[in-house]
């Protein structure tokens, strides 16, 4: 009778009822997506872990097998996340703050680790530091071992950890701009002064932001590290390895006791990343409410 | 400390941004470089300062060749646009910064450091602000931190890059008597960078006015604004002159034409909108066009008039005290005499500038 009821804004804010029902069933099924594909498999990890009971659930962990990948993940990780951190700094420094040859190159590089498939980077160390790869010859006279070592794993976890730390602080620096670092200088600071008291200040939730991301990956690491690794148990397994090889021989219960870590670990990241958005974001906040009253 | 820019020059690949530029500062001086943007003004003085390297020439502070010294050993304090203040740190830590990161042998201990911030917060009248942060502060405020926190390690020279030009009008109108105040106060040599005319010839004892890489003219406010030296000068220092040039070259050809005077039918002649006198009779010993009245804003203290020339269609733009437009009661529409007072000419490949007194030849 009215005829068409132009659609404004102001209808997606009083909707009407068919628009209800649409936005009742969009968000339904993106619930239901996450609840069969992400909250299920990670709650079965769990409860197949518990299946035999909490005792077993502890002595699959407490086997000296896992203990020790437990540890190799955490030694890798302590060595790879550092060593991210400072190039990952270094190279955002250089590519906000100087210009140069290559520079662009430099940003196609750093997003490399990100479009290869891990198994491919593993597969590189092999055919650089492998027996028989272009290295292996010298490493072996030298008696290094860097395949099926813990060398290896932790190159490959570098590797594909690279960009993480740079991504999230180029554009964050970019935005950020120079002015101040260029004021301190004026102002009498050496380049030590300028980073401690006027950039690392400005870009420490970035940095931190990028440091947990990139150590969340090294933990869980699998594609690269099971290429140069060589499943050496008690050496070369890494907590991801040894969670695949105990599922390969059939003990269910170990598997997913040791996945459980891994989940863990996974979930103890995101809530310190959630805490950190809350925190930052807050008092981006406030400082906003500050500046205007 | 007496500041030398000798033989600069500076190009960014195939653009110059500045062609052999040299110029003295006196120790205490108040300098304005003052052009359009492109004209090189900031290049120069981040060169002052250290933070953009010459192709060719030096910079000698107090004498002193200093070329190759690095802008954190050059006991300059800078002034950003964008005040650049360190947002993480407070006002007073703010302050404080050039003389925390001074080496140990230099450093002065924390309570002369505390001293000295107090009396600088003092100085720039934020006493209250010193635990706030910079993003809690107007614009105005932050210039003045900026300000204080590049006073603060005793520079003996004062540069400042367009340090009101984010402003809003009437906070850039208070800065720049302020800082006219303070610099009276302290004397420290001191350059403005400002594409803003007025600015510089207000604050500055010296004004040297850049273009397209080259020094067009230096001088003091009032000889720069009374002799430009050439019609860049002249058209840069006055709001709205570019048509009355073209205006005036017409109308000095049309009377020159029968004059003996030569080489003046090749020059552009320049008349400032208060200069033109206007009437609605034409005087019997003087010459003049006739005009009609576009528009009238009368808002201000004096009244401003666009006027069409009859014939050309050219507008023109004119300035009358209120006195005058009362008596002349113009409204638009209105036909009215319009001649020159005076008319500068510039030749137009010397850029010579003669003063003609047209008022009573005409």
């Amino acid at each position: 009778m009215t005829g068409h009821r132009p659609v404004s804004s102001s209808s997606l804010l009083h909707p009407s009822r068919a628009q209800q029902v649409g936005r009742v069933t969009l968000i339904l099924l993106s619930l239901l997506f996450l609840l069969g594909f992400l909250i299920l498999p990670v709650a079965v990890v769990f409860t197949q872990a518990l299946s035999q009971g909490w005792k077993l659930y502890r002595d699959s962990i407490c086997q000296a097998y896992v203990l020790f990948a437990l540890r190799l993940t955490g030694l890798v990780a302590s060595i790879a996340v550092p060593l991210n951190l400072v190039f990952g700094l270094a190279a955002s420094w250089a590519i906000t703050r100087f210009e140069f040859h290559g520079k662009s190159l430099l940003i196609t590089f750093i997003d490399i680790p990100l479009s290869v498939s891990p198994v491919v980077a593993g597969m590189m160390y092999v055919e650089v530091f492998g027996l028989h790869g272009w290295l292996g010859p010298w490493l072996s006279e030298h008696n290094l071992h860097v395949i099926f070592a813990v060398p290896g794993i932790v190159l490959a976890t570098v590797f594909v950890t690279f960009p993480f730390v740079a991504r999230e602080l180029i554009p964050f620096m970019q935005a950020q701009g120079s002015d101040e670092e260029v004021a301190a200088v004026v102002l009498g600071a050496n380049g030590w002064n300028v980073f401690w008291r006027v950039t690392l200040p400005n870009i420490k939730w970035a940095l931190l932001y990028g440091t947990i991301l990139a150590a969340s990956r090294s933990i869980g690491e699998f594609g690269a590290v099971s290429v140069v690794s060589g499943h050496i148990r008690g050496k070369t397994t890494t907590l991801p390895l040894q969670v695949e090889m105990l599922y390969n021989e059939y003990n269910f219960t170990a598997a997913f006791a040791a996945a459980s870590l891994l989940t863990l670990a996974a979930v103890v990241t995101l809530g310190i990343k959630k805490a950190l958005e809350v925190t930052t974001g807050l008092r981006r906040g406030n400082e906003k409410e500050e500046a205007k009253s | 400390m007496s500041i030398q820019i000798e033989h600069i020059s500076k190009r960014y690949g195939s653009f110059t941004a500045l062609a052999d530029v040299s110029l003295t500062i006196g120790s205490g001086e108040l300098v304005a470089l003052l052009g359009p943007s492109g004209s090189g003004k900031t290049t120069l003085l981040r060169i002052i300062a250290g933070l953009e390297s010459s192709d060719e020439g030096s910079i000698l502070l107090h004498g002193e060749e200093s070329t190759r010294h690095s802008a954190s050993r050059r006991g300059i304090g800078f002034v950003f646009q964008h005040y650049a203040l360190f947002r993480h740190m407070t006002i007073i830590e703010n302050v404080a910064f050039g003389l925390r990161v001074q080496s140990r042998l230099l450093r002065p201990s924390r309570s002369i450091i505390r001293e000295r911030v107090r009396e600088l917060l003092h100085l720039v009248q934020l006493d209250s602000f010193a635990e706030m942060y910079p993003e809690q502060l107007s614009g105005g405020q932050r210039q003045r931190v900026a300000l204080a926190r590049a006073l603060a390690v005793k520079p003996k020279v004062l540069l400042l890059d367009e340090p009101f030009s984010a402003l809003d009008a009437k906070v850039r109108k208070e800065l720049r008597d302020w800082l006219r105040r303070i610099h009276d106060d302290l004397h420290v040599t001191t350059v403005l960078v400002t594409h803003d005319q007025e600015e510089a010839l207000e604050v500055a004892d010296r004004v040297a006015i850049l273009n397209l890489g080259k020094l067009e003219q230096t001088g003091t406010p009032e000889s720069i604004y009374n002799n430009p030296a050439s019609p860049f000068v002249y058209n840069f220092l006055g709001n709205v002159n570019l048509f009355h040039g073209r205006l005036l070259a017409e109308l000095s050809f049309e009377e020159r034409a029968g004059s003996t005077e030569r080489s003046i039918d090749s020059a552009i002649g320049f008349v400032r909108p208060h200069e033109l006198e206007l009437s609605r009779n034409l005087p019997a010993d003087r010459r003049a066009v006739v005009a009609s009245v576009l528009r009238v804003h009368a808002a201000g203290p004096q009244i401003r008039l666009e006027l069409s020339i009859a014939g050309s269609g050219r507008s023109v733009a004119a300035e009358l005290s209120r006195k005058q437009f009362e008596q002349l009661a113009l409204v638009p529409g209105d036909k009215v005499f319009v001649w020159p007072q005076y008319i500068r000419l510039f030749d137009d490949d010397r850029a010579m500038s003669l003063l003609l007194d047209q008022g009573a030849g005409i």
